[in-house]
């Protein structure tokens, strides 16, 4: 059974080239205390880029809806909150989506909706413009169970690492720091 | 008598998860079930000494799935606290970036999570039973047909909220950006394309799952079936409604017990508490509650799209009506207790989304320029109601003299189904496994299937639960010792 012919589907899907250069995702939210780590240290690095041309975003879903924000871009950095086997609190990973199995950092798997690594195989199966590069700035947290627009100490201290962490990221993109 | 335990683990990196734990008997009968969720704790305490007009901005932060829904009924609480009407085209206009986020949030489910049982089969791999093996199965097109709904619902809640998923508009009193005729044009073309796809996806339905005998004596069988009470909002005429309206509840015989409006909520609604469980369970008041169990003198009650419309009595857009009166001709009349009937019941309200984005887009009113009405009242107390797209969600604030919070309450849309799912989990799990059973992960999908029916995210009474339902089993002998593990996703 074809249903192709039923409704025309046209727009997100259909962009012919990469249009942006990088996206800075600071994702988690930012009144679950540290679980909006992500979203601090995008602030953090903002602050440092000194009026270069790159995007960020401030974001909270995982899955479809991140899939469908990085579309256009060459390549993206997202920090989270992670938590990881036997890993301490405040610890600050880097790595490349690829290397992680579903599910990965705190929101790359979305509630209502699926994990970011599926709906990237559905944009690319749908031809989607999406980034070959994405990769993940992470910082150990503990679960969060508590509301609270505070980072807990060991937390906050892990901003500047995982700042750092960003800022030679992007420098590796392009030297100074811009795209 | 010693029992086993099998654990559905979620294992998440998420901040909360759901555990679900199957306690066998001796036998090899399932003894009892639980399903337990973390409680997320403190929002009150964060909200209070804030001004209430700050809460459309900061519940829609709870959770990630539904802050639509959020930034609804805490609008709708701050025009109460501040005894204001918003004008009749505020009122439009919220109501029709709501339309917007029901659109997009249906169609989720259905092809992300609830459908692919459906499609793929409740037996497939699970590697296969997801929105990847839809579009292997019905087609590529299929795939950009659910991102291009995704995009149009978000491009309506971005046009009137200011905002893609977190709307920032609503004000008590009314909204604070109107709608140009240029985006009313784009809105009315997103709503034609939107009845066209909720066409085709109940058409899908159909083919795919009415069309299997096998799926219509699942749906129809006793394993995902209870007589409860039902709760919806719905209109003056008793239509389904979304955005406003008072809350209908029939009984397991679907008749009619009463309806209540917002700030009388507490007249008709009691919380439960277990002692294994940090979230309450709440019930209906005047009925009382008589344990995890059917019947006309339980006070368990469901609000789920299925819920609402058993509750109503009838959708308010033609086309939508055509459905629900072919759904109940199909299932055998009023009401409807098989809860697998919710996926053909969200699918209707889709389409009813979809009908009413475009009746709102088309309405002479929706681009006037009269849109807020500025509170000059005392603010002191109110109760705002709305449906999310996954039950009832009631938000009640109280203030000072100046708007400032001083306490919160909130019954959060799945919370009202925290009874009903669990009994379905126990009745599921009691048909599915018995004596000399052996337990695999088809077998735990279908286990998983009574409550995904529910499209239950705990997200604002927790957090999130994760999309794909990572999975860890683990059976256990009558010592304690692991007999086996099973996992997906994980």
């Amino acid at each position: 059974m074809s249903y192709a012919s039923i409704v025309d589907c046209r727009g997100l899907m259909h962009q012919a080239s990469t249009q942006y250069g990088t996206l800075l995702v600071g994702l988690g939210n930012p009144i679950l205390g540290d679980d909006g780590v992500g979203w601090r240290v995008v602030e953090a690095v903002e602050a440092q880029l000194n009026g270069a041309e790159i995007d960020v975003a401030y974001l909270s879903l995982g899955g479809l809806s991140l899939m469908e924000q990085l579309i256009g871009y060459e390549r993206v950095i997202i920090v989270d909150s992670i938590q990881t086997e036997g890993g301490a609190v405040g610890d600050v990973y880097q790595f490349d989506l690829n290397a992680l199995p579903e599910p990965s950092t705190g929101h790359s798997t979305a509630a209502h909706d699926t994990s970011l690594q599926t709906a990237l195989a559905i944009g690319r199966k749908l031809n989607a413009d999406l980034p070959s590069d994405i990769q993940i700035v992470a910082i150990e947290t503990q679960p969060h169970f508590d509301f609270s627009d505070a980072l807990t100490p060991v937390v906050a201290l892990a901003i500047p690492r995982a700042t750092a962490m960003v800022m030679s990221l992007l420098t590796k993109y392009n030297g100074d720091g811009t795209t | 008598m010693a029992t086993r335990r099998i654990t559905i683990d979620p294992i998440t990196r998420l901040e909360g998860h759901g555990k679900i734990e199957i306690f066998l008997d001796e036998e090899g009968d399932v003894a009892n079930t639980y399903f337990q969720i973390p409680e997320l704790r403190g929002f009150e305490r964060f909200c209070i000494g804030r001004p209430v007009e700050e809460m459309p901005l900061l519940t829609n932060r709870i959770c990630g799935v539904c802050p639509e829904a959020h930034h609804m009924a805490a609008a709708k609480a701050g025009d109460a606290v501040y005894h204001v009407d918003p004008p009749s085209a505020a009122k439009k206009l919220r109501e029709l970036l709501y339309m917007g986020f029901y659109f997009t949030d249906h169609t989720t489910h259905f092809y992300a999570l609830g459908g692919p049982d459906f499609v793929m089969g409740p037996d497939a791999p699970v590697a296969e039973r997801n929105i990847l093996g839809v579009i292997h199965k019905v087609g590529l097109e299929i795939g950009g047909k659910v991102i291009e709904a995704r995009r149009s619902g978000h491009r309506v809640v971005e046009m009137l909220g200011a905002r893609k998923v977190h709307p920032a508009t609503s004000v008590p009193g009314g909204v604070l950006k109107g709608l140009t005729e240029s985006e009313r044009v784009e809105i009315e073309r997103i709503a034609r394309w939107a009845i066209e796809f909720a066409q085709f996806s109940l058409g899908l339905f159909n083919d795919m799952v009415l069309g299997n005998q096998q799926y219509v004596d699942l749906i129809l069988g006793d394993i995902y079936t209870h007589r409860t009470y039902y709760m919806g909002l719905v209109d003056a005429q008793n239509r389904v409604n979304f955005y406003d309206g008072k809350v209908s509840i029939v009984d397991p015989d679907g008749k009619r017990v009463g309806k209540y409006a917002p700030h009388e909520y507490r007249d008709w609604i009691a919380e439960h508490v277990e002692p294994w469980t940090y979230l309450k369970f709440p019930y209906l008041k005047k009925v009382g509650w008589k344990g995890f169990v059917d019947g006309n003198e339980s006070g368990v009650y469901m609000a789920t799209p299925l819920s609402r419309l058993n509750a109503a009595d009838g959708m308010a857009t033609p086309l939508a009506q055509e459905h629900y009166e072919q759904f109940y001709a199909t299932l055998g009349g009023k009401p409807v207790h098989q809860r697998l009937a919710t996926h053909w019941a969200r699918l209707i309200e889709l389409l009813y989304s979809a009908e009413r984005m475009l009746e709102l887009a088309t309405d002479p009113e929706i681009i006037s320029d009269n849109i807020r009405t500025v509170p000059t009242a005392t603010p002191t107390e109110g109760v705002g109601t709305v449906e999310a797209p996954r039950g009832t969600l009631t938000h009640h604030y109280w203030t000072d003299e100046r708007g400032i919070l001083t306490k919160v309450n909130l019954i959060v849309g799945t919370t009202n189904n925290y009874a009903p799912i669990s009994m379905s989990i126990k009745k599921a799990a009691q048909s599915l496994i018995k004596k000399g059973t052996v337990v695999n992960a088809g077998l735990l999908n279908m286990v998983e299937m009574a409550f995904r029916a529910y499209d239950p995210c705990f997200g604002c009474a927790t957090h999130s639960l994760p999309g794909q339902m990572p999975l860890q089993v683990t059976i256990r002998d009558v010592d304690g010792e692991v007999m086996d593990v099973l996992r997906q996703y994980c």
